[in-house]
């Protein structure tokens, strides 16, 4: 059974469908990257499936549950689902370790000790323990994102979604953040990757799921999705890629 | 007597008001504070039928002259069976009004705060109520610094009002003082250095609180 799986998911902002029936499903231990041109409704997608945003139609599955119903718990849902998003989105008056023990401390009730230890252990985890009394703005963009994926971490969800990692990024810090997800798929977390780095994708995967005006295009490995495709959108967006590789 | 009355015994005779001056000082800023908290605050959770009521209430307050609310209150009020002690009546006056600017000041700083921050905080699952709590509400007082510092300035400032309704405050020393002394000089001069010595001491214990609070990014100066 698919953790996730999501069907004919539809949704319309004032008339104009951004997504226009997606299906797509993640098992647990995938890396599942969604790649797109932008406006293609990834984001969208990615916030549905949290209920960030309400879909229009359609149903999600999470753990075999239908999640879009008016019944759910959505605040338990979200506790469950690692979100990382492009601006890192740090609580800038918190300290590393404070950003980490937030949610752990208010959303788990954990006491200050057990937060701390808990903390702690993802910041080692990520390598980055060393600057836990720092504030948001004296640590570099890459040391960042390891922030916010210490912090997704340690609520130990289901799976964790990256909202565009590496956009906010230059090329090196990038790699950085390749790496951190190439070091979760190692140890097992399930990840549902939107983005529209061509790079990042290669790094960290062989398949991708292509999404354009609002459906899923295609699924494959990127070396065929590369090699001179036939609809001319995955052309277009692959091909752009192979010549800045 | 006037002859052997130097500068020091001009200050201690003032500093009898000193108390006064700060008792009232913190009164009217802690009613604003309380007042600007509560309508920044209700603004800002979407209790959208009562923006009406807050438009108004930081529209009209912002106009009043201080003096004028403060002998509405102090000496109209009386009138239809409400007696206000003055202290009371500073805070209803001067508190309210300063209330009504702090809310703009708070509002500004709210709309400081990151929206992708709030939106990491949703995503976490944390409720509306957790995420003011939590994240707007810290970052906001942190924004606000500074504009707040000019208010409670301003309320110290305005504080000199409290004579009018017999609170034995600086400015109320001074005034004794002077008709007895006819040495109105040096007695407001002494006057303008104790306020100036409680502002001071103001901007200190902010930038106190300032180093001690704020992320490095989030300092006003």
């Amino acid at each position: 059974m698919p953790l996730i799986s999501v069907h004919n998911l539809v949704k319309e902002f004032s008339g104009q469908r951004v997504l226009n029936g997606i299906n797509l499903e993640v098992y647990e231990g995938d890396l599942k990257v969604v790649m797109g041109p932008s406006g293609c409704g990834k984001s969208t997608l990615l916030r549905c499936l949290n209920r960030l945003i309400e879909p229009t139609s359609g149903t999600i599955h999470f753990r075999g549950q239908d999640i879009t119903g008016a019944d759910v718990d959505i605040r338990a849902l979200r506790q469950s689902i690692g979100f990382v998003f492009q601006q890192f989105a740090l609580y800038r008056h918190l300290s590393v370790l404070d950003n980490v023990t937030l949610a752990l401390l208010k959303l788990r009730g954990m006491s200050k000790a057990e937060a701390e230890e808990k903390a702690l252990h993802e910041l080692n985890r990520l390598g980055i323990a060393t600057h836990r009394d720092k504030y948001p703005s004296q640590i570099s963009g890459g040391q960042k994102q390891r922030v916010a994926l210490a912090r997704a971490l340690a609520m130990d969800p289901v799976v964790i979604f990256f909202d565009e990692p590496t956009s906010a990024l230059d090329p090196v810090m990038s790699r950085e953040v390749a790496d951190l997800i190439n070091q979760m798929r190692a140890e097992n977390v399930t990840m549902l990757c939107v983005t529209h780095d061509l790079r990042l994708a290669r790094q960290i995967s062989d398949r991708v799921v292509f999404l354009d005006e609002g459906v899923v295009k295609a699924e494959d490995t990127i070396d065929h999705l590369c090699n001179a495709h036939s609809d001319s959108k995955i052309n277009d967006f692959f091909s752009s890629g192979v010549r800045g590789q | 007597m006037s002859e052997s009355l130097g500068m020091l015994d001009i200050f201690a005779l003032l500093a009898n008001g000193i108390g006064f001056t700060v008792l009232v000082t913190v009164t009217c800023s802690l009613t604003a504070m309380l007042v600007g908290l509560l309508i920044a605050g209700t603004r800002r959770l979407g209790f959208r039928a009562m923006n009406p009521f807050l438009d108004v209430y930081t529209y009209v307050f912002r106009g009043i002259p201080v003096l004028v609310l403060l002998f509405m209150v102090y000496f109209g009020l009386p009138g239809i069976g409400i007696k206000v002690p003055p202290l009371m009546a500073m805070a209803l006056s001067l508190g309210l009004i300063s209330g009504a600017y702090l809310a703009e000041v708070f509002r500004g700083a709210l709309n400081a705060v990151d929206p992708a921050e709030l939106l990491a905080a949703e995503s976490m699952g944390m409720s509306r109520l957790q995420i003011f709590r939590y994240i707007e509400f810290p970052q906001m007082l942190r924004f606000s610094l500074p504009g707040m510092v000019n208010e409670f300035t301003s309320v110290l400032k305005y504080s000199p009002f409290a004579y009018t309704v017999g609170i034995p405050e600086i400015t109320k020393q001074a005034i004794a003082l002077t008709a007895t002394t006819l040495r109105g000089t040096e007695i407001y001069f002494a006057v303008g250095v104790l306020y100036f010595a409680i502002f001071k001491i103001l901007l200190m214990a902010v930038k106190f609180i300032e180093r001690r609070y704020c992320a490095p990014d989030m300092l006003a100066s």
